[in-house]
């Protein structure tokens, strides 16, 4: 069933396979999705008079779809590999494992036919209705017995830095998940939250923010310790550092989501709380960013040849100026100017698409030829080629949203003399009109990047074994 | 005792535990073994030429 490069340990790729796969299936239709509703922001008739084509029901689908099937596949994928080959052991409860592939599916898709339906809890990034919840809950807590039952079995004394971190976002959804889905159900599909007011809108952001944190930093920060040595050729820049990376991160994100509401309902102590925290979060991000970043001194020349590591490290890049953005925009006197305008759905996709994104793509890249026995992808120009539709695309993207959500910010402040507001809303919207259509332009970059890797994988699986030979490397 | 002084208490032992932590990890002694912890990435693929490096212990 599953084969193996290394000589002693039979590691089981089959599962790895399968999410692998998957992860490049559910990127394709969630950036897609994202692009048809960005579409509509510039173009509103491509809603086609349809309400389950309507923006309101799409964009959640677009996010369910981007973190909880792309990303979160690729998570499956790479913490399965990496506990395995870091661990020098055969995965846990194999059985379990294959569960947790099926059982995910599941819950994508039945994301994908209940929220066009309109069947939504509300709660953002969580919107899936209370059944579907229960199907979470039970294959998280099978990837969890099959994680860390590796883990316990492994032939190593030490556990590899990767896995604190694929360990700490395993335990840590769960969790976000248990306390934020709580709810009453009244029927089949409709169910209400237990919480209320000011104590569902902090529980909501407490889980937003600690997903932002444990699922789309800590799980991929995990990727990046194992996949940016391996693909370098060298260890981690430092060992120690990382240690302290991990134990400073945890410690800090799970106090960060007050920002999200400043000026709100929330104590003011609260939200300065929150603010705080969040800026202190600086220092464990870039900690982690430069660690990965340094992992290539003595071997910069590689990024020239090489456009996987490309991917790896310019995904650090994006992560170190998201997690510069992120502090500066929870500080509460910025807040004021940049909070509910594109600006923070600019500051978003710079970490979803540079950094999330580009890092999974980057692992893929590796994975792809060790897990069907070759020696390297189909065509490493094809690679380079969506390297740059992909830095394109986030480029023109985010530079798009900063414009139009500064530009919106300024406007809707701006008072007359008499304390009338200068603008209404729809000059506001007036004025970001182009760069919606700009922002759409670099969405379809980045989802033209995406067919082209699609290509690329599906000629390296097809491919006979040990056909594609690596590329000699100059020393 | 007074809730804020308990919380006062706690941050501080919070605080010290960090720096001790990190004195922990950037001792001398723990070097060879974070060294050794660091490889682990790349001992996946030379089991079989490593085969006695591997059992070192955790000292």
């Amino acid at each position: 069933m599953s084969h193996t490069t290394s000589l002693n340990v039979d590691y089981n790729y089959s599962i790895v396979r399968l999410f692998t796969l998957t992860t490049v299936f559910w990127g394709i239709i969630g950036m897609t999705v994202g692009v048809l509703i960005a579409a509509q922001l510039y173009w509103p008739a491509l809603n086609f008079d349809t309400p389950w084509l309507t923006y309101s029901r799409l964009r959640p689908l677009h996010t369910s779809a981007v973190i909880f099937a792309f990303g979160t596949s690729a998570l499956f994928a790479t913490s399965y590999y990496v506990v395995q080959r870091t661990s020098q052991v055969r995965l846990f409860a194999e059985k379990l494992a294959l569960f947790t592939f099926w059982g995910w599916q599941a819950v994508i898709v039945s994301a994908v036919i209940t929220l066009p339906m309109g069947l939504t809890s509300t709660k953002e990034y969580a919107e899936l209705e209370w059944p579907i919840d229960i199907l979470i809950l039970l294959v998280w807590v099978s990837y969890a017995i099959v994680f860390f039952g590796t883990l316990a079995k492994r032939k190593v004394s030490h556990i590899y830095v990767a896995n604190w971190f694929f360990g700490g976002f395993i335990l840590t959804v769960a969790a976000l998940h248990v306390v934020n889905s709580m709810a009453i159900p009244i029927s089949a599909f409709k169910s209400y939250s237990i919480y209320a007011g000011a104590v569902d809108a902090m529980i909501q952001w407490w889980y937003g923010h600690n997903a932002v944190g444990f699922l789309l930093t800590a799980g991929f920060l995990g990727m990046m310790y194992y996949f940016v040595p391996k693909q370098a050729g060298r260890p981690v820049y430092s060992y120690r550092l990382s240690i302290v990376h991990f134990w400073a991160l945890i410690a800090l994100y799970i106090w960060a989501g007050p920002h999200h509401l400043h000026y709100t309902a929330l104590p003011d102590w609260t939200q300065s709380l929150g603010m705080v925290m969040s800026v202190v979060l600086f220092v464990p991000s870039w900690g982690g960013m430069i660690n990965g970043i340094m992992t290539l001194s003595g071997a910069w020349h590689k990024l020239k040849t090489d456009p996987i590591l490309r991917f790896l490290i310019v995904s650090l890049s994006f992560y170190g100026m998201s997690t510069f953005e992120g502090p500066m925009m929870a500080i509460k006197s910025v807040n004021a100017l940049s909070h509910y305008t594109d600006w923070t759905v600019g500051h978003v996709h710079s970490g979803a698409l540079g950094w999330v994104a580009m890092i999974s793509i980057g692992a893929i890249y590796h994975l792809i030829p060790v897990l069907y026995k070759q020696g390297r992808m189909y065509s490493i120009s094809l690679i380079n080629t969506h390297f740059w539709l992909h830095t394109i695309g986030v480029v023109l993207y985010i530079v798009a949203m900063w414009i139009s959500g500064i530009t919106q910010g300024m406007m809707w402040r701006a008072v007359n003399t008499d304390g009338t507001l200068t603008y209404s809303f729809v000059q506001s919207l007036e004025a970001s009109k182009p760069f919606y259509l700009m922002r759409f332009i670099g969405g379809v970059f980045v989802v033209v990047g995406m067919l082209l890797m699609a290509y690329n994988v599906y000629k390296t699986v097809r491919a006979k074994d040990e056909s594609l030979q690596p590329v000699p490397v100059a020393a | 005792m007074e809730y804020t002084t308990l919380h006062s208490i706690f941050t501080v032992i919070l605080f010290v535990g960090f720096i001790a932590f990190v004195i922990w990890a950037y001792s001398k002694k723990r070097k060879t073994d974070f060294d050794q912890a660091a490889n682990l990435v790349f001992e996946d693929e030379q089991k079989a030429q490593q085969k006695t490096k591997q059992e070192s212990d955790h000292e």
